[in-house]
């Protein structure tokens, strides 16, 4: 939490947004049952989920991390509609494909076809008892031990992923007031639920979502001011009367809109190397407003050397943990390709040289 | 200003579905070549996807201008056959085995489409054997293989092993792209050409054709 504060702790911290299935696996050494997705809930099965919480806490005990990131769970006896040709639809009408090689359920369409079909759409219910399972059986098993962070999605990712994306960008330019209404209406979901949150006693609110792609934002800078940002900006008021900072977690290329962003969110989570975010010039320009996390690559993680992740681990602290408020972490999570020997090695040099004052030498 | 001239700035700034419908069903309607009206579609795109490498458009204007394409395409099928247009070459697109991510391979097939060229989208998780079989039967010019996971990446060398094994390297030109893929991994398993995104995998597509 002092690097929360913007201060130098005694070490900086470690955590990963996210850690897939295998590689749990092999921390923790448990085989998982419970159907994943890094998109969505999948299942209310509370016995897999509770198995799932327990390989998490076990890995990142294991790993030392000081912050564990917890997704929502889905509603007390939800379960998708499974579709004779493999696919389900979650929540929110995406239509989900499995990924069998990641073990996990990927976005791959939408039932929504029209406005219309959204409109009819039986909204989900922020309130619905069970929302909260994952992260009180977290809170159970950890304590304070580490800061828990509670997952929301960002509306407007929610919306890019639960209509089909040409879809979104159809009607963004032919029926931008739909679009602006559903963004807000989700917004009123996530602030309820952010409420939530506060009261299953997590110390910090984490907001999934990508923003941009290696180019830049998906969208138009003036959308992002008009729809995105304003309803970004009630989130985080939401988060900040209970007291609780939140970060933003987004890919891609930020700089159009960090002055806006650095204005709004506690901090970043990504910072992408690979997208033109450098972490030093991040640091120097936002680095007394945002709490940074971030930037080991995560293609590097899959095809480079062990030393090669040493050497851009040790640029990392170099250019972000000086006087705090830095958490290192890889620019996403730690994926289903990513050797684990490289993610160890990152983990392993930030203990290293991670000490402050921070002394890294050439 | 004339209605191509109409149809080109439509396009250029992305002006939306309707409106370049209105222009295009008026040319039509006064006797414009359909092969006029793609060229000035083609002016337009091209201004379009300057304007996204400066970072002026983003993504969701890339897509919408491929939806405006595709929808002209449309208009203009019945069109084109009794004018005698012709593609550039076929290209045999989808996104690897391994990958169920689509969007990329999308908004590069339709560009590559309004570019002129034939398209035989392959889908998503594509086997390796099934780009080869595709190759042998149905001989396209490229293939062009999208993946957005690295996990995926081993699937694209698969794929350029098996051409070569079975001899049908030498009859066809390879373009890879997505997100994991740099110039060196394109260098590595041989690939011909790549496209960092869908505006440069236009110019990536055309640049094969005169190797």
């Amino acid at each position: 939490m002092t690097t929360l504060d913007h201060e130098e702790p005694d070490q900086v911290p470690i955590t990963e947004m996210a850690i897939d299935v295998i590689h749990l696996e092999k921390l923790a050494g448990t085989r998982l049952s419970a159907e994943t997705s890094p998109q969505t809930q999948v299942t209310s099965d509370r016995r897999a989920e509770a198995g799932m919480v327990a390989t998490t806490v076990l890995a990142y005990q294991k790993l030392g991390f000081e912050l564990i990131p917890v997704e929502l769970s889905a509603p007390d006896g939800w379960s998708p509609q499974k579709s004779a040709d493999g696919t389900m639809t979650d929540e929110w009408g995406r239509v989900l494909s499995y990924d069998a090689k990641c073990r996990s359920w990927i976005s791959t369409g939408s039932i929504h076809t029209a406005p219309e079909d959204f409109e009819r759409f039986p909204f989900p219910d922020p309130y619905a008892p069970g929302r909260m399972f994952a992260i009180e059986e977290t809170k159970r098993r950890i304590g304070d031990e580490m800061v828990l962070g509670g997952w929301v999605k960002d509306p407007f990712a929610i919306a890019w992923e639960m209509f089909k994306v040409t879809d979104f960008v159809r009607w963004l330019y032919e029926k931008p007031n739909f679009i602006r209404q559903v963004i807000e209406h989700i917004t009123d979901f996530n602030i309820a639920v952010i409420k939530q949150i506060v009261d299953a006693k997590a110390d910090l609110i984490l907001s999934s979502g990508d923003y941009a792609e290696k180019k830049g934002p998906l969208v138009p800078v003036k959308f992002f001011k008009d729809v995105i940002f304003p309803n970004l900006r009630r989130q985080v008021e939401t988060a900040h009367r209970a007291g609780l900072r939140l970060i933003k977690h987004t890919d891609g290329n930020l700089n159009p809109i960090m002055d806006d962003l650095a204005d709004i969110v506690d901090g970043l989570q990504s910072l992408d190397p690979t997208a033109s975010m450098d972490i030093g010039d991040v640091k120097r320009r936002y680095g007394d407003r945002l709490v940074l996390i971030g930037n080991v690559s995560v293609d590097n993680l899959c095809t480079g050397t062990k030393e090669e992740i040493i050497q851009e681990t040790k640029e990392c602290l170099r250019n972000a943990a000086p006087g705090g408020g830095y958490i290192l972490s890889s620019s996403n999570s730690w994926y289903t390709d990513a050797k684990l020997d490289n993610c160890l090695a990152m983990v392993d040099t930030g203990r290293k040289y991670g000490c402050y004052p921070i002394k890294i030498p050439d | 200003m004339s209605l191509l001239e109409d149809i080109e700035r439509t396009f250029a700034e992305v002006s939306g579905v309707d409106q370049m419908k209105s222009y295009v069903q008026a040319a039509l309607t006064e006797g414009t070549s359909p092969l006029q009206i793609l060229q000035s579609m083609r002016q337009g795109l091209s201004t379009a996807g300057k304007k996204y490498e400066q970072g002026e458009y983003f993504l969701s204007e890339l897509i919408m201008s491929g939806i405006m394409a595709q929808k002209l395409s449309v208009m203009l099928k019945p069109h084109l056959r009794t004018d005698g247009g012709q593609f550039l070459a076929r290209i045999a697109i989808g996104t690897v085995k391994g990958d169920l991510h689509d969007i990329g391979k999308n908004l590069v097939s339709t560009m590559l489409s309004s570019a002129g060229f034939e398209i035989r989208d392959l889908g998503v998780d594509v086997l390796p054997e099934k780009f080869v079989e595709v190759v042998e039967k149905e001989q396209p010019r490229i293939i062009a293989m999208s993946c957005l996971l690295t996990v995926a990446m081993d699937a694209m060398k698969n794929v350029m092993n098996r051409l070569i094994e079975s001899g049908l390297r030498r009859g066809v030109r390879v373009l890879v792209g997505g997100r994991p893929i740099t110039p060196d991994f394109v260098e590595r398993i041989g690939a011909d050409g790549y496209g960092a995104d869908a505006i440069e995998a236009v110019t990536a597509a055309r640049n094969v054709l005169t190797k």
